[in-house]
């Protein structure tokens, strides 16, 4: 057994902060990397794990989003929501809009419970924290390809029009997971030092909805909720996800670039401080 | 660094918030100030805020195995977890060439539902072991941690001991350049225990060097040869790891008697005990500490209330702190019926009032802290006239200049030699008047 040869390793006080602008990156990036196994062993251990324990099994990942769109189509045969004026059938634009944003919060939440769900373990080990956030996004994403599927069905099945651009959904969910992930990321670091944080936000995420046209159009009457809609980055991801499946369009490119940016931006700033984060946190174990 | 130095750690120190609300607070600022690429406050005290660790600085070579010593509190736990990366130092510098393998908690991240083949990974990934190195190593641990057949079963269906004996297993096998050891070695079954000290050492002999926490001072004194003492986060002595122990009882003991005990009259009030006093110089009384092997005084004044009783016997006793009678002085104003005396017994017959001071000779106490009673009965009836029970306290030390080395808290029972003498305050008068 030789040890002359291993690397020496550096602790030292503000380490991380120490760090330039392009370093810090470098470092954040060749973290995830380095843990790529750790993160597969912690994906394999929840995806198992969950389905042990469960009869129902992966079907719950089918039966919830099902559910969702049930209770929506019944409320609006019943005529207690007026959605306005749509092109395409409200089933359709409720099961995209309602799916596409169950994916939004799904991301929100992995990231924002991904330190406190591991707890003790992040004062047993050392490990990059990042591992933790991973882990949870590729078990999230494992649920949003079964919820796809499962749209696909439905889409089929009202036999609407196919547009080229419906290919390129996939690729208009990674906004929402940027913007996800990163509120989620910014909360699991102050949840560990405020143990009420992570509920004011997802209560606050919650109402949100409401304030985005996802279960009605986004021409309503009232003027103040026309506004807030009008500013709000989620209108254009779920809106511009949606448009993109159901009308092969983008209704509103410029808005949908700027809420794209700033879902950018704000997850790259979310990570850094997770990535500066990380041992402050681990003390508050 | 060395080629031969496995870590250094230089002026390092960390500090810890007593508060909540103010932790939360700093906490908050912290972050934000990394966030933005400030460096943190790291290196002073703000209020409520306090030095879990303070300026410890020590290296390790190849191969070398290091004792941590201290009380509750003292730092021991901070101290590995900085050095197993988990907790950024505040000040200072550690450098640590190759992996770090932290025995800190055995089964880290284990989940109940998995198997023990699954957890084998999972576990082996968290400690930073590559997947191919754990494929390899795979049977190794299973035969250690000897579960066999348990392997593909959850782990929740197995016993505590399983428990602790995969997660030893999966750690021991990452092939550790350092090797940190909380306490862990004291679970399992006492055959498992033998096995993993055997492990460890034989990971030592290939160089590995080792740092040992345990609060089993005999454990950590089999398996080091140096020590670090450590006392409210403060390095108080590093080096030889007898003499480390030694300070380590030392402190202790002289919290003990700094402390003290609370003294307490037992009996029927008859007569009163005063004074008591243990001390090897008769120039300094106060002292209360007692150099291993060296001749020293036990005395304490009495007083009867009416009458001095005849026919008394006097029991002065020593204890250890945790009350076990190590020996037993009689004196007696005559023997007992049919002639017969204790072999340790001396003739001594009280007056009114006096003072008894009690010379033991080359006593054979081992280094630690003992107690005395003093108690005054009738031969041949087991009621104390009067008494006072912890009524002093003192410690045996090692002589400061010993070539052997003495077992902290052995209590060891010998008969001691010893003289008294009695001095009666009627006489005194007398000769006085």
């Amino acid at each position: 057994m030789t040890h002359g040869m291993d690397q020496i390793v550096i602790y030292e006080p503000d380490q991380r902060t120490g760090l330039g602008f392009v370093a810090s990156w470098q470092a954040m990036i060749q973290n995830v990397v380095n843990s790529r196994e750790l993160i597969w062993q912690l994906f394999k251990r929840d995806l198992l794990a969950g389905s042990k324990q469960s009869m129902l099994g992966l079907l719950w990942i089918v039966l919830s989003p099902l559910l969702g769109i049930v209770s929506w189509v019944l409320m609006h045969e019943a005529g207690v929501l007026r959605p306005g004026a749509l092109d395409v059938p409200y089933p359709l634009y409720v099961l995209f809009g309602t799916a596409i944003w169950g994916l939004f919060m799904a991301f929100y939440s992995a990231a924002a419970s991904s330190l406190t769900s591991a707890g003790g373990l992040l004062v047993q080990a050392k490990f990059s924290h990042e591992a933790l956030v991973a882990q949870q996004m590729a078990h999230t994403v494992t649920v949003v390809i079964v919820n796809m599927l499962l749209l696909l069905v439905v889409w089929g099945v009202f036999g609407a029009a196919f547009h080229w651009m419906a290919l390129l959904f996939p690729l208009s969910l990674i906004p929402l997971f940027l913007l996800g992930t990163g509120i989620g990321m910014v909360v699991s670091v102050f949840a560990v030092l405020v143990r009420d944080m992570s509920k004011t936000i997802t209560t606050v995420l919650g109402l949100a909805m409401f304030m985005t046209p996802v279960v009605y159009a986004a021409d309503v009457e009232s003027a103040w909720l026309r506004r807030l809609i009008a500013w709000n980055p989620l209108t254009y991801l779920v809106g511009g996800a949606r448009d993109v499946v159901l009308e092969g369009r983008i209704a509103h490119p410029i808005g949908y670039a700027a809420s794209v940016l700033l879902a950018a931006s704000l997850f790259l700033a979310a990570w850094r401080l997770f990535f500066m984060s990380e041992q402050k946190v681990a003390e508050r174990f | 660094m060395n080629d031969s130095l496995v870590l250094r750690a230089d002026h390092i120190s960390k500090k810890f918030c007593r508060r909540m609300r103010q932790s939360m607070y700093y906490g908050t600022s912290d972050v934000l100030r990394g966030m933005m690429g400030w460096p943190s406050c790291s290196g002073s005290l703000r209020p409520h805020e306090f030095w879990a660790l303070d300026d410890v600085s020590f290296s390790l070579r190849r191969g070398e195995r290091l004792g941590l010593l201290g009380g509750n509190g003292s730092g021991k736990s901070t101290l590995l977890r900085l050095l197993a990366g988990i907790y950024q130092p505040d000040a200072g510098r550690i450098e640590i060439r190759g992996n770090v393998c932290p025995l800190i908690a055995l089964g880290a991240g284990f989940h109940p539902l998995l198997t023990g083949r699954e957890n084998i990974y999972l576990n082996g990934a968290l400690l930073g072991m590559a997947m191919r190195d754990i494929h390899g190593r795979f049977d190794q641990i299973v035969e250690f941690a000897g579960i066999g057949e348990c392997l593909d079963a959850p782990v929740k269906t197995y016993s505590s001991g399983m428990h602790v004996r995969l997660g030893f297993a999966i750690a021991i096998h990452s092939n550790p350049a350092l090797l940190l050891v909380d306490e862990v070695l004291a679970v399992g079954d006492s055959a498992f225990q033998d096995k993993c000290i055997e492990k460890v050492l034989a990971l030592n002999r290939q160089g590995t060097a080792i740092i040992f926490v345990s609060h089993s001072v005999h454990m950590v004194e089999r398996l080091c040869l140096s020590g670090l003492l450590l006392k409210q986060g403060k390095p108080l002595f590093l080096g030889e790891i007898r003499e480390c122990i030694r300070r380590y009882f030392d402190d202790i003991g002289r919290e003990q008697v700094t402390n003290g005990v609370v003294p307490t009259t037992v009996g029927l009030g008859k007569v009163l005990i005063s004074e008591v006093k243990v001390y090897q110089h008769e120039t300094a009384p106060e002292e209360r500490r007692i150099e291993f092997g060296k001749d020293f005084f036990i005395q304490f004044a009495y007083r009867f209330c009416g009458a001095p009783s005849r026919n008394t016997q006097v029991r002065v006793t020593i204890k250890t702190f945790s009350g076990r009678d190590v020996q037993k002085f009689v004196l007696q104003e005559g023997p007992f019926q049919g002639g017969r005396l204790y072999q340790n017994l001396k003739l001594v017959s009280l007056e009114q009032s006096g003072t008894v001071k009690i010379k033991v000779l080359n006593p054979r106490l081992f280094p630690q802290t003992f107690v005395v009673d003093v108690a005054i009965a009738l031969v041949e009836k087991s009621v104390h006239l009067g008494g006072l029970v912890n009524a002093a306290i003192f410690n045996v030390v090692h002589p400061g200049s010993a070539d052997h080395y003495l077992e902290y808290g052995n209590s060891t029972v010998t008969e001691f030699d010893y003289d008294v003498a009695h001095t009666s305050d009627a006489v005194i008068k007398l000769a006085r008047s």
